[in-house]
């Protein structure tokens, strides 16, 4: 179920796929933070896979997040934002239909994403 | 995130790994501060400078390491500790700032505590579930119940400002709906049972006595019609009221109470509303008030049968007045125009303002049926207005006209108890028509008997279509009669003869009048053909039923064409030998029955303009020491001159006596065959029970009368058709 198939490549989880993002409501980009300080900018659309991104995103009352755009997680390594970030774009293309193969995750970072998914509701 | 698998599979647990625990005895306390500090910010607008993913990780970081119940714990009395400053503030408002500082607060409270609740979530998704505790946010409304709305300084405050602000809007005042609905909706969110517990029940309390001193006012000071009026819009203020700033929920509630108060409770003194109620309504034809009292008594129960009642006893009693004035019985087509006018004034209040309520209409019929069948005339009268409208009444009007009055005649006809007088009286007015040559429209007549047959079946008609047969057949054989014999007859005069089955028609058996002889020798050619024609049948004249057009000619030389009965023109004819004549004379002379002679003289000398005999003494009515003289000074403007007999169009009281014993008379074969038909099938039956089928079997003729059943039971044990049971003697047996 692990691992099966190609690694996924290098590139930056915010360019997948660049064309279909603004399909609707959450408009705009939000930019993550790894531990070690690398930036993702993913759509909202897609971060809000998470159900903890969604609430911080969407909140009243004016987080630093919200007002800033960006979120910081000094917890989550960036190998796993990464990963996290493919996931949302997985996610969403799944659930749309578009994408049906499987999410490949390799064995030695499960523990920690795993971790972070409960962290992130996701 | 899961495996590979779809995404919603994620009710794994997750191992708490041990050494990330880096335990310092002071961290849930430090924690616990961040976000005790957090939560006080939110109630003072000043979140701007909070990290979200900062406190959502402290508080998941709290739940992780096993310190879930302090926070619950320190969130509870934090929010209880804000809360109480609120209230304080709440009722500190003066006035009418009262209810909008409520709602302000309310709104804050209510975006702090999502804001909460969203940092809180990963306590709420699994410390609060686990140990059944109540989720963040039911937390927040219910601290807020307990603590805003009912604490007492606040708690009645409130109710008595949202309910005095609905009382003066009742009164006609403007007030903020808008905060009126935030209000409302908060107690809603609340739950339902605050809803109704602290708002609606003292609410609904508060407007039925509201009502019930509204509706004693009115009721005493506006007529019925404008008593509804208010009360339409009362409901209909409520309704809106409900609509803008209340529970839908609520509606039900608050109408039925306002049904109660201002409908309920008065609707006997509505209805009974003296110059105004319903039965005023209904003789102006009052269609919108009659409209509102319907839409609105239809709310409650009884409200329908109440109208009901009341307009079936005005309709009966009117009616009754109507068939049994006596004023009224003197002109037929005038009482069954009434009859029909009255049915289309209460069907167009029915559709209009009654919503085609079916339970109306059969009270409209049931009605009818009731005061129709009180005056025993009305199956004649019923008839002579179909006579009327079918001699002249239907001249000019197109075919629609006619089926729509025929279709309105079926309508009354079908009131009727006594569908066999009915026919009876149809069958002689409808001869008169036709032997008279007098009927308008073949059409019509068809069509009429068309309607009779669908409502009573192929025997009801059978008779009167034969009438319309012998009419066809005599044509035709008087057109073979003169083609064959016309040589024959010459310069004569020329006979019309209609044939009439014996049966079909109302005949009577009458001794046939002494003809003059001109009109005798072509009677005998007649007969001669006819019977040369059709072998064992026998010819009776019906002199008593026949017209005639003579030519006269009178003292200036004018002349003049006489259209006359049979019988005036057998008086008339002796005048051609004689200028003068005794009442004696010409009774010998034509053997006319007296009271037909009477008749036809006094029409003859008596009628002012068709005068063509004189009389001595001159006087109106004709005595048997009369004389009669050919009057030479006749004159009138028409060529034609049409003598009428002086015909009782409507039956004299012997008349009537006799058609109603023929009546009695034809309805004792048919109780016989019904009975008979019964024991027939069923072979023993107690007397009862055959009266009870046999007057279901019948009632779409007549009513037959037990009496009569019992009467026709004993002529058929008689003659040996039935017997009565031995051991049971209420039994009886068919004896095949």
């Amino acid at each position: 179920m692990l691992g099966k198939g190609e690694a996924p490549g290098h590139q930056t989880p915010a360019h997948l796929h660049k064309d279909d993002g603004d399909d609707d409501a959450p408009s705009g980009v939000v930019k993550l933070i790894s531990a070690e300080g690398f930036e993702f900018v993913v759509d909202k659309k897609a971060a809000m896979v998470s159900n903890t991104l969604r609430n911080m995103l969407t909140s009243p009352g004016g987080f630093s997040e919200t007002r800033e755009g960006e979120v910081r997680f000094p917890e989550i390594s960036t190998p796993i934002l990464e990963k996290i970030c493919q996931y949302f774009y997985w996610s969403l293309h799944y659930s749309s239909g578009k994408e049906t193969s499987e999410f490949q995750i390799e064995p030695e970072i499960t523990l920690e994403l795993m971790m972070a998914a409960n962290y992130l509701d996701t | 995130m899961s495996g590979g698998g779809p995404p919603r599979k994620r009710n794994f647990k997750i191992e708490l790994f041990k050494h990330r625990v880096e335990l310092d005895p002071k961290y849930a306390e430090r924690t616990w501060k961040v976000l005790e500090h957090a939560i006080h910010e939110i109630y003072n607008h000043n979140a701007s400078g909070l990290s979200f993913e900062e406190l959502y990780r402290s508080a998941y970081n709290m739940v992780l390491h096993k310190y879930g119940e302090k926070l619950y714990d320190g969130l509870e009395s934090t929010m209880t500790w804000r809360l109480k400053e609120i209230s304080k503030s709440i009722e500190a408002a003066q006035g009418g700032l009262f209810l909008e500082e409520l709602n302000t607060k309310w709104m804050d409270h209510n975006k702090a505590l999502q804001m909460i609740r969203d940092i809180l979530m990963y306590m709420d998704r699994t410390y609060v579930p686990q140990s059944r505790r109540t989720p963040v946010h039911e937390l927040g409304l219910n601290l807020w119940r307990d603590h805003i709305i009912h604490s007492p300084m606040i708690h009645s405050r409130l109710l008595d400002t949202l309910l005095d602000l609905i009382h003066r809007e009742r009164m006609g005042e403007m007030i903020n709906r808008g905060l009126m609905r935030s209000i409302t909706k908060m107690l809603m969110d609340l739950g339902a049972a605050v809803y109704q517990d602290d708002f609606e029940k003292p609410f609904l309390e508060v407007t039925a006595s509201f009502y019930s001193g509204e509706s004693q006012e009115f009721i005493e000071c506006c007529d019925c019609g404008n008593y509804l009026k208010k009360s339409e819009r009362r409901l209909n203020e409520e309704m809106e009221r409900v609509s803008h700033y209340l529970d839908a929920g609520t509606e039900a509630k608050i109408t039925s109470v306002v049904e109660k108060e201002m409908i309920a409770n008065h609707m006997h003194r509505l209805v009974h509303m003296e110059n105004s109620g319903l039965v005023n309504m209904l003789v102006d034809d009052k269609y919108d008030d009659l409209a509102r009292m319907y839409n609105l008594f239809r709310r409650v129960s009884d409200g329908l049968s109440t109208i009901r009642d009341v307009m079936t006893s005005y309709l009966r009693e009117t009616g009754k007045q109507l068939v049994t004035d006596p004023e009224r019985l003197k002109d037929p087509v005038e009482f069954v125009q009434r009859l029909l006018n009255e049915k289309d004034k209460h069907d167009k209040i029915i559709n209009v303002a009654f919503g085609n309520d079916k339970t109306f209409q059969n009270a409209l019929n049931s009605s009818f049926e009731y005061f129709i069948n009180l005056n025993n005339r009305s199956p004649e009268f019923i008839s002579l207005y179909v006579d009327d409208k079918l001699r002249k009444g239907l001249k000019g009007a197109t075919e629609e006209d006619v089926e729509v009055i025929l279709d309105k005649v079926m309508m009354l006809f079908r009131y009727l108890q006594e569908k066999d007088v009915f026919e009876k009286y149809y069958k002689q007015h409808l001869a008169k028509r036709l032997l008279s040559g007098k009927t308008v429209s073949d059409d019509a007549e068809r069509s009429m008997i068309v309607k009779l047959k669908t409502e009573c079946g192929y025997q009801f008609t059978s008779k009167l279509e034969g009438m319309f047969t012998d009419m066809k057949t005599s044509q035709d054989t008087m057109i073979d009669f003169y083609a064959k014999k016309s040589e024959e007859l010459g310069d004569g005069p020329t006979l019309d003869v209609h044939i009439l089955t014996t049966g079909s028609w109302p005949t009577q058996p009458c001794p046939p009048c002494n003809l003059p002889t001109e009109i005798l020798t072509i009677c005998d050619k007649f007969r001669t053909y006819y019977l040369g024609t059709h072998n064992g049948r026998r010819l009776t004249w019906q002199t008593n039923m026949g017209t005639a057009d003579i030519k006269a000619t009178f003292g200036k030389g004018q002349k003049h064409e006489l259209n006359v009965s049979t019988y005036q023109m057998c008086v008339l004819m002796l005048f051609n030998s004689t200028d003068g004549l005794t009442y004696k004379d010409i009774e010998q002379d034509t053997a006319i029955p007296a009271s037909d002679l009477k008749r036809c003289l006094q029409s003859l000398a008596c009628v002012k303009g068709k005068n063509v005999l004189r009389k001595e003494p001159m006087s109106k009515d004709i005595s048997e020491d009369d004389t009669f003289y050919f009057n030479d000074k006749f004159t009138s403007k028409l060529v034609k001159v049409k003598i009428g007999t002086v015909v009782a169009q409507k039956e004299s009281e012997p008349e009537k006596q006799e058609t109603r014993q023929r009546v009695e008379e034809d309805r004792k074969p048919q109780i016989e065959a019904a009975i008979v038909r019964i024991m027939k099938s069923r072979r023993v039956l107690d007397h009862n029970s055959i009266v009870a089928e046999v007057t279901k079997q019948l009632q779409a003729r007549f009513m037959p009368n037990p009496v009569v059943i019992k009467k026709r039971i004993e002529s058929l044990i008689e003659r040996e058709f039935l017997e009565r049971d031995k051991a049971d003697r209420k039994l009886y047996r068919y004896l095949a």
